[in-house]
């Protein structure tokens, strides 16, 4: 899941950075709206985190233009102006939540997740796919109630193919959506992720559709 | 119409002026008249004292001749209040002379009363006539034949001075009641040139009336140019009195925004750390997170008292905040019902409405399992504007609270359940605010067991 986090505030974009990046995230920052703006019409995020009060362009005005252009990713706002009515401009901006200045990080992250979870479709904070398990709070992954030990890139392969389980997704979505912008992308890497994936997973629910991409399988057989 | 005001102080100086000039000049007009008609009397009487002098007198005779001449038919009636006499001013001088309608009675001489004549050589008299009635009398003393050594007489005439007093009050009787007539009709216009000059006044009350009840920002209308200066200048003020206040209220969000990041980002720097420092820290940042609300909040309210109030629809507040948390609480699909009528105003400002409002239904979808109501019940309009309350009610059909919590939940910072968000400031919030108002926000049971939050505030 690829991240972006627009704040002007030097320590708290660290902060959050380095938050959501224990948590499992590929985060890209922003300090400025221009640059913030330009992220997130040109990079696929999953999901981004928009300060309103930002140097250059301020927060609302990047909010209505990227979905005037038709991007759909979810966005939370964070922002010290926490009335009502900055809530409503906010939201009708057409951010999808609102979370005030100073917050929990504990909190801002349950709702990154929610964020995550709703936009690929997902109800429950667990993502069930055959025998596999997904808890999203913990970012563990268990199969058929065994833990499955992973390091921060399998583990970010594996969410990403499990919140989007039913469909292909092809080599090129796992790059742009696994790796921060400047990571060295090479598609051969996610080749050399999915095959240690393979080999931890006792049950063989990786699809590889050939020339297409990969697929979780919900009927695997075993591996 | 008040002692002191305006309106009578331009009535008074007009009636005043009124009631002092019209007497005044009723007089002088009666005095102009009398004398008027006294002067063409008295020289009636002279031209008829000298026509009979020439007849009598005009002789070569030894005695004056009686006039050939009537002069006026008067004279023949008895008592007729019409008479002449002519008399020798020694009895030797032969007879005297008088008119038919003296009758028996005579005239005295002004002469032989010392009667000093006028520079027509007239002399003039009043005197009682024979039945008691006032005579106008003029006497001219001559000689027969209008030469000197010749016997001298004295010539007399009388009219009767009633007529004339009574043409005279007749004219004051009419003069007065015409000069009353005008005088009423004076006062009756400058009552309503005072009420009509004055109306841009009333019209200006009208304005700040509605500047005050909300339904205008500026004072409107077209007003007289005296009253323009004032118009503009109290629009001035309105407007800079605004100014000042949004001034007030962007700095205040400005502070708010400059202490806000730091505080997260203290917070947020220190957390993990298991030395206790990091404890300390998180709970000071959470006083001086408490701190800066409430007296943002607190700013806020008094930049607010003494601006001129406004009035606030409460529909067009309702529905974006219904959207906007229908929207952040989507994942626990709250379905909030909204039961408000479409001229429900609250007399207050907007952002107050919407922090009362959007804390309640906030709480209310935290807690709800399904469903959360909001109901808005205006008074009848039968009852006086100053005083109708507006009556809103959120309730859920969440756990709902016990008596004991809910005495507690009031206070600020109190929170009942430490694992749902929020800073636990809302409830208080909209206590601090429905009393501003001058309202009340009381907490009770809903229909459906939740909790049922009850403000009652001015409505507008």
């Amino acid at each position: 899941m690829r991240v972006l986090v627009v704040e002007d505030d030097k320590d708290l974009n660290r902060q959050l950075v380095s938050a959501l990046g224990d948590a499992g995230y590929a985060v890209d920052t922003a300090f400025d709206g221009e640059e913030g703006y330009f992220l997130g019409d040109t990079e696929p995020y999953d999901i981004v985190i928009l300060d309103i009060g930002l140097p250059k362009m301020d927060g609302i005005s990047i909010l209505e233009q990227w979905r005037r252009a038709d991007r759909k990713m979810p966005v939370i706002i964070l922002t010290a102006r926490d009335r009502w009515s900055d809530k409503v401009a906010g939201m009708d901006a057409g951010a999808d939540d609102y979370v005030a200045k100073p917050f929990h990080m504990e909190e801002l992250l349950a709702r990154v997740r929610a964020q995550v979870r709703r936009a690929s479709g997902h109800a429950k904070s667990e993502i069930e796919c055959g025998p596999l398990r997904l808890d999203t709070k913990t970012a563990r992954v268990t199969c058929n109630g065994q833990q499955i030990k992973l390091t921060s890139h399998e583990y970010r392969l594996l969410a990403y193919l499990m919140h989007h389980n039913g469909r292909i997704v092809s080599r090129t979505e796992l790059v742009e959506h696994l790796y921060e912008q400047d990571f060295d992308r090479d598609s051969n890497t996610i080749e050399v992720f999915i095959g240690r994936l393979r080999k931890k997973i006792p049950v063989d629910v990786i699809e590889t559709v050939r020339g297409l991409g990969y697929r979780l399988s919900e009927t695997p057989s075993p591996g | 119409m008040r002692f002191n005001s305006l309106a009578f102080r331009l009535f008074a100086t007009a009636a005043v002026w009124t009631l002092l000039v019209l007497p005044i000049a009723g007089f002088i007009i009666y005095r102009l008249y009398r004398d008027d008609v006294q002067t063409s009397f008295d020289g009636q009487l002279l031209k008829l004292v000298n026509a009979i002098t020439v007849d009598s007198m005009g002789s070569s005779d030894a005695q004056p001749l009686p006039p050939s001449n009537l002069y006026e038919p008067l004279f023949e009636v008895t008592h007729s209040g019409w008479y002449w006499q002519i008399t020798p001013l020694s009895p030797a001088n032969g007879r005297k002379l008088v008119s038919p309608s003296l009758a028996t009675w005579s005239l005295p001489s002004p002469a032989a009363k010392s009667v000093k004549p006028d520079e027509t050589g007239a002399r003039w008299m009043n005197v009682k006539g024979p039945k008691g009635e006032p005579l106008r009398m003029v006497e001219v003393i001559d000689s027969l034949g209008h030469e000197p050594g010749k016997p001298t007489y004295s010539i007399v005439v009388a009219g009767p001075q009633d007529w004339l007093d009574h043409l005279v009050s007749n004219f004051r009787y009419r003069l007065t009641t015409a000069l009353a007539l005008a005088g009423l009709g004076l006062v009756a216009v400058t009552l309503f040139q005072v009420r009509f000059g004055l109306l841009p006044l009333l019209q200006i009350e009208r304005g700040l009336a509605n500047i005050r009840n909300g339904t205008a920002t500026i004072l409107e209308g077209d007003l007289p140019a005296e009253i323009e200066p004032l118009q503009s200048e109290l629009n001035a003020l309105i407007r800079s009195n605004q100014a000042i206040v949004d001034r007030a209220r962007t700095q205040v969000g400005n502070l708010a925004h400059a202490l806000k990041t730091p505080l997260a980002v203290i917070t947020n720097e220190v957390r993990g750390d298991k030395t206790g420092l990091g404890d300390k820290i998180v709970e000071q940042a959470e006083i001086m997170k408490q701190s800066v609300t409430r007296y943002l909040d607190r700013a806020r309210m008094a930049a607010r008292v003494g601006v001129i109030g406004r009035v606030t629809p409460v529909a067009p507040v309702v529905d974006p905040l219904v959207r906007t948390l229908e929207r952040i609480h989507q994942e626990k699909g709250v379905d909030i019902r909204v039961d408000c009528p479409a001229d429900a105003r609250f007399s207050g400002e907007k952002q107050d409405l919407e922090e009362m409002l959007g804390n309640l239904l906030d709480n209310a979808c935290k807690w709800a399992r399904h469903e959360v109501d909001l109901t808005v019940v205006l008074p009848p309009s039968t009852s006086r504007a100053r005083n109708r309350r507006l009556s809103i009610t959120v309730a859920d059909d969440g756990p709902g609270l016990t008596d004991d919590q809910r005495a507690k939940i009031g206070k600020r910072g109190m929170r009942l359940d430490e694992t749902k968000p929020g800073s636990g400031l809302g409830l208080s919030i909209v206590m601090e605010l429905a009393h501003s108002y001058g309202g009340t926000c009381d907490l009770g049971r809903g229909p459906q067991g939740g909790l049922a939050v009850h403000l009652n505030l001015p409505a507008g």
